[in-house]
């Protein structure tokens, strides 16, 4: 990726709400440089709401969150958008759009009154379908495609948008087992192009075998934070989803494996 | 032919615009010979660029025609971009000024200035209050869903019935001749328009267009989820509040030269959907069709019954209910949200 520069993305003791209900409270979070990181926990700890707020799409109550240092609400919009791209959980596109059209929207960040499509432009869009594997799919509309091929151009649009920084909120909950690894190894790629990830994943072992960097929410607290090898144990997997289990290492690649994953009550067979 | 379709603006759109241009310009041209004195196209033309050399022709539709064809061209675009922007606000295909209750509030204005309640303010001025009223009541009661959801129609639909029934008690407590000036109001018709009106109408118009490219990137955006808008560095707020502005400027200026015509804001970007590529609000494309549309409806009825002549809102409706039924039964995966 050239035209990956850097930037940062931090929480600082921001308090997120919905309405007056409040989710998370005094979450401080610095997103590690150029790894994946993956935000885990129970349904409704709000770790969507944490991703969403990192995304500036729920402005915080209180505290602020800051790229390059920066209130991210208080920056032009545009500029915001060509350093933090997002991928939302559900997402719905118009009637007969093409996976090239969707790849094309990631490059309005960048273009303007005066600035129509560039040869930067396609570039970037060349490499973006070609990243996501989806250069053959270019002119199919998105509504024939399998789930997978359709989250693939989602992520080709954000991927287009050539910023530092990606986000996901669980890239692969509606997706077959072939279909999560292609796009786990796909964000795994983009690491590697030096881009910073943060996803929300629901499925934890999933996490442990694609994140570098783990955050554990419970009740809207951050409780651990760190390497799936150095923070996921059997205390941790009780305490976020109140069931046991036994912790594994992966022979292939070291990280944690859970197995014999069981309700407290009911002791194995 | 790949790379022929990445290049940018694309084709399809280029030649639907390129003929629902054609089509309004016919449509003027044969609008502007036809009428008690029968005037060949080519002479309708030569009348138009000034080299006829028939004083008759030339008075017929220079003086005569003119006017009432412009009119209806410039209501029926500004009616349609209207319509347009503000379904692409609503993300719903239902939501045009007129269903909303803006027709029917801006009518009940004008109507009050027309039939003399005191308000001494000229109908277009009183008919963009009653656009602006209405859609800040509708907002003001859809609370914080904004322009977003049902609730905003549900409560602009209860707001255009209750216009609706304060024009007709109006119309009731008037003497007939008030009432009979104030008739067109509520039919919508092209025989009443005001010279001043229409040029409101054309300027507003004009500067309508000027804001409208301004934000159309970030209307195409709104085919989107609001975090994907906001991820693609859209300021939603701006976008809305802009668009929504625009579409109520724009209905209240099409009120005050035509009244209420009907169904124009929703059939017009309709077609204008089926014939443009996907992808990009068809603003343009809906605007040429909303011209065409209310030029051809206002022959129709000028000719149809002649020398009995049928208010052009009437002719939408009957020419335009079958189309949106045809719309809401046609077996197809659109749908209407």
């Amino acid at each position: 990726m050239s035209h990956s520069n850097t930037a940062t993305l931090a929480a600082d003791r921001i308090t997120l709400a919905h309405r007056r209900f409040t989710v998370a409270e005094n979450l401080s979070l610095t997103l590690p440089s150029a790894r994946v990181t993956a935000i885990v926990g129970p349904n409704g700890c709000g770790k969507s709401t944490l991703l969403n707020g990192l995304a500036r799409i729920h402005a915080p109550a209180a505290g602020a969150v800051l790229l390059d240092g920066k209130d991210i609400h208080r920056l032009p919009s545009k500029d915001v958008a060509r350093k933090l791209a997002l991928l939302p959980q559900e997402n719905t596109a118009p009637e007969g759009l093409t996976v090239g059209d969707l790849v094309r929207f990631g490059r309005q960040p960048h273009q303007g009154w005066m600035k129509q499509w560039s040869q930067e432009d396609q570039q970037a869009f060349d490499r973006a379908v070609q990243a996501a594997d989806v250069k053959g799919l270019v002119n199919r509309a998105l509504d024939t495609l399998s789930g997978g091929q359709r989250q693939r151009a989602w992520i080709a649009m954000a991927v287009a948008q050539q910023t530092p920084l990606l986000l996901l909120d669980e890239p692969t909950s509606a997706l077959d087992l072939g279909h999560q690894i292609e796009v786990f190894e796909l964000i795994r790629n983009l690491r590697e192009q030096g881009k910073t990830i943060a996803m929300v994943v629901h499925d934890l072992a999933s996490a442990c075998r694609y994140a570098d960097h783990m955050v554990a929410m419970k009740d809207g607290k951050i409780i651990e934070e760190g390497s799936p090898a150095e923070i996921v144990s059997p205390e941790l997997v009780q305490e976020l989803y109140g069931v046991s289990c036994e912790l594994l290492h992966d022979p292939a690649t070291g990280s944690p494996l859970l197995v014999n994953v069981r309700r407290n009550n009911r002791q194995p067979a | 032919m790949h790379r022929h379709a990445l290049t940018m603006p694309d084709s399809r759109t280029l030649v639907a615009n390129a003929v629902l241009l054609l089509l309004v310009a016919a449509a003027v041209i044969i609008s502007l010979s036809m009428g008690t004195v029968q005037i060949a196209p080519a002479e309708v033309i030569r009348a138009l660029i000034g080299t006829t050399e028939d004083p008759t022709a030339a008075f017929v539709i220079n003086e005569l025609r003119l006017s009432r064809v412009v009119a209806g061209m410039l209501s029926g675009a500004a009616l349609a971009l209207a319509g347009c922007l503000m379904q692409t606000l609503a993300r719903n295909r239902l939501a045009t000024p007129g269903i909303i209750g803006i027709d029917n509030a801006a009518t009940a204005f004008a109507v009050a200035s027309v039939v003399g309640t005191g308000i001494a303010i000229a109908p277009s001025a009183m008919a963009l209050v009653g656009a602006a009223t209405a859609t800040a009541l509708a907002f003001g009661l859809a609370g914080a869903n904004g322009t977003r959801g049902y609730r905003f129609i549900v409560a602009g639909l209860g707001i255009g019935a209750i216009a609706g029934a304060v024009t007709q008690v109006m119309l009731s407590q008037v003497a007939i001749d008030d009432a009979n000036a104030a008739y067109p109001w509520t039919v919508g018709s092209l025989n009443a328009r005001s010279g001043a009106s229409v040029q409101v109408l054309a300027l507003g118009l004009a500067a309508s267009c000027l804001v409208t490219v301004a934000i159309v990137r970030a209307l195409n955006t709104l085919q989107f989820s609001d975090p994907v808008a906001i991820a693609l560095g859209t300021r939603l707020r701006r976008t809305r509040v802009v668009g929504l502005g625009l579409s109520v400027l724009l209905t209240g200026l099409a009120v005050s030269v035509c009244g209420p015509v009907g169904l124009v804001a929703l059939l017009a970007p309709e077609l204008a959907r089926t014939v443009c590529r996907p992808g990009r609000i068809p603003l343009t494309a809906a605007a040429l069709a909303g011209a065409a549309f209310m030029v051809i409806a206002d022959l129709l009825g000028r000719t149809l019954f002649s020398p009995l002549e049928i208010p052009v809102g009437i002719i939408t409706a009957i020419v335009g209910s079958p189309y949106l039924l045809w719309i809401l039964l046609r077996p197809s995966t659109r749908s209407l949200t």
